[in-house]
């Protein structure tokens, strides 16, 4: 079967057209693999550069809360451990606020207020972490020390259970100040996802609530979240792989010791804040390679949490055609 | 019960009218027009600057399927959502005018929409099961206004279940996400959970129209089941639908009520050219 005739010019104009869609095309690709290549280039020098300690300390590295350089004796546990609980005290705090302002936005605010609370919330998100360590150290530190610590330690110090937590002198510094400036952080992030994924509920479905007499509490509590659950678990991760990987606000005002406490009023050091802290006086080899370590470990667990939370957000965008 | 005004309108139309001429031709039904449970007079009704509805008046029998049928954007919709008052929910959407629920006055201050949408439920053309199990979809509206025991709950969620005809199919699936089950059964369970809370008037916005035709089959018969006891007004755009399901039927155009009568009558000798052009597929 001979094709359809065509003259020799529109044959030369369609091969140069496929020439640069196949020059495109491999342009395209090779921007996509690139970013590949950079996600495993890290990974891998990561890897090599901690090496030294993960051969010294091998896994013992995780559990142990030594860090002394003129020993040589490291262990990632206190800045594990300060990354994990600054980032829970920051969720805590972010996550009822975050909620509480993707509701005010999407339920109950009349429609000239939505657009000026939402874009204020998103500035939040555009200033420099290092403006808020300044913010928190010179200006939120002192009056926190002064005025709300002792009040805390006084009263909630002495409850059975949750006192050990509120003890210590009041230095206004400390893994509940850095939790609260990264909750002030993070609250753009995960209010903003919130209140996308409440967007997208279907009106229909929500009348049909309102239709059974139900008030905007039971509409939001019962349907609205329910419908949003994964993605808004999804978003509430988002925050969390910010908050994990925050690093110059962090350092700021969290102390800066390498020592685990119970209480958290009394400073601490998350991944983070170390490596921005020592990896300019790093000498000894086992040094480098202990910080590089925890690197490593800070790189590992955010690439998790963000997974996880792109997960949680398909899966809402994936159940978008079953209802409404 | 407060004293309802006589309809009058300016081009003859009247209420009764499809009633009186049936009279005439021996086709009333028992249950006269009288039994008013929802009295409409002089609506409009805006989308912001948009006049959706004008000047509708009309008496909406008690425990009688009254069909309202119309072109796309005839306002039959947006009168659907007045009887609840769910337009509330939008800003910019506002109704005047008066519409009496056993002669209250549901715009009335102190009546608290609540209130009234425990008496008058509404089904949406889209299923819309919430996101939860079978059971607890049922019980979402009834503990809206009941405390009930576990077991009087258990027993409400089965009389409901049972009424809507969809109890024998869902019976091993109570505690199943209602949004597993099929269409037809979901728009069943929409109409379970709006019964479950004793309605008196059940307000189906085209219930059936993204439904197959045997669900849509299975949803008729639920109507006709259903009028014994609650009033029922149905939008749709299928006037066979109209036909089989309702005893009175409202035809409007253009947010007006162009013939209100009841359906047989207006589907054979309608008073209106509009609604003999309508009926017949010459527009709309």
């Amino acid at each position: 079967m001979s094709l359809v005739s065509t003259t020799e010019h529109t044959r030369l104009l369609l091969r140069r057209g496929l020439r640069i869609d196949g020059l495109f095309h491999g342009l395209s690709a090779a921007a996509a693999v690139l970013v590949l290549l950079v996600v495993f280039g890290v990974l891998a020098a990561l890897l090599l550069g901690a090496l030294p300690a993960l051969q010294r300390f091998g896994f013992g590295f995780l559990i142990s809360d030594a860090w002394n350089p003129v020993t040589d004796d490291f262990g990632a546990l206190v800045a594990v451990f300060g990354t994990l609980v600054t980032s829970a005290i920051a969720l805590c705090i972010a996550v009822p606020i975050s909620f509480g302002i993707a509701l005010f936005i999407t339920q109950l605010a009349p429609a000239w207020l939505k657009q000026p609370v939402a874009t204020a919330v998103e500035l939040l998100a555009a200033i420099p972490s290092i403006i808020y360590g300044m913010w928190g150290l010179f200006v939120f530190a002192p009056r926190f020390a002064g005025h709300v610590q002792p009040w805390i330690t006084d009263h909630l110090g002495q409850w059975p259970l949750l006192g050990p937590l509120f003890q210590g002198p009041p230095m206004g510094i400390g893994m509940f100040t850095a939790g609260l400036i990264l909750a002030i952080m993070v609250i753009p992030f995960i209010a903003a996802v919130m209140r996308d994924v409440f967007d997208i509920v279907p009106a229909v479905l929500k009348e049909s609530a309102y239709g059974l007499g139900a008030t905007t509490w039971e509409v939001v509590w019962q349907v609205v979240l329910p419908y949003t659950r994964s993605a808004v678990i999804g978003g509430v991760m988002l925050g969390l792989g910010r908050a994990l990987g925050e690093t110059m606000a962090v350092t700021f005002v969290i102390g800066n010791a390498q020592r685990l406490d119970a209480s958290l009023f009394m400073p601490g050091s998350t991944i983070a804040s170390t490596l921005a802290n020592e990896f300019t006086e790093a000498t000894g080899e086992l040094h480098t390679a202990s910080l590089i370590a925890l690197g490593l470990i800070l790189f590992l667990i955010t690439f998790v949490v963000l997974a996880l939370a792109r997960l949680m957000l398909l899966r809402l965008a994936s159940r978008q055609g079953t209802v409404g | 019960m407060t004293e309802i005004p006589t309809l009058t309108y300016p081009n003859g139309l009247h209420a009764t009218q499809g009633s009186q001429r049936g009279a005439l031709h021996g086709l009333t039904r028992p249950t006269a027009v009288s039994d008013t449970k929802i009295a409409v007079r002089e609506l409009d009704f805006h989308y912001g600057g948009y006049q959706a509805l004008k000047g509708i008046s009309l008496d909406i029998p008690a425990r009688q399927v009254t069909a309202f049928i119309g072109p796309s954007g005839c306002g039959k919709s947006t009168l659907l959502r007045v009887f609840n008052r769910i337009y509330e929910l939008y800003p910019g959407q506002r109704a005047s005018g008066s519409v009496q629920l056993d002669g209250g006055d549901i715009f009335a201050r102190e009546q608290h929409p609540n209130q009234l949408r425990a008496k008058v439920g509404m089904v949406f053309q889209q299923p819309t099961p919430f996101p939860m199990t079978v059971y607890d979809n049922i019980a979402f509206g009834v503990r809206m206004y009941e405390r009930l025991s576990r077991a009087r709950m258990a027993e409400r969620v089965e009389w409901a279940l049972r009424k809507a005809a969809l109890w024998d199919e869902v019976k091993d699936k109570l505690r199943q996400t209602g949004t597993a089950l099929s269409g037809g059964q979901q728009q069943r369970l929409c109409i379970a959970r709006a019964i479950a809370v004793k309605p008196e008037v059940l307000l189906l916005d085209e219930p059936a129209s993204a439904l197959d035709p045997v669900s849509t089959l299975k949803i008729e018969e639920l109507i006709t089941e259903l009028k014994r006891d609650y009033t029922i007004a149905v939008v749709t755009h299928n006037m066979q639908q109209a036909a089989r399901v309702s005893d009175y039927t409202a035809f409007m155009y253009l947010g007006e009520l162009i013939e209100f009568g009841d359906t047989r009558t207006l589907f054979t000798q309608p008073a209106q050219q509009a609604t003999e052009d309508y009926i017949t597929g010459r527009f709309g």
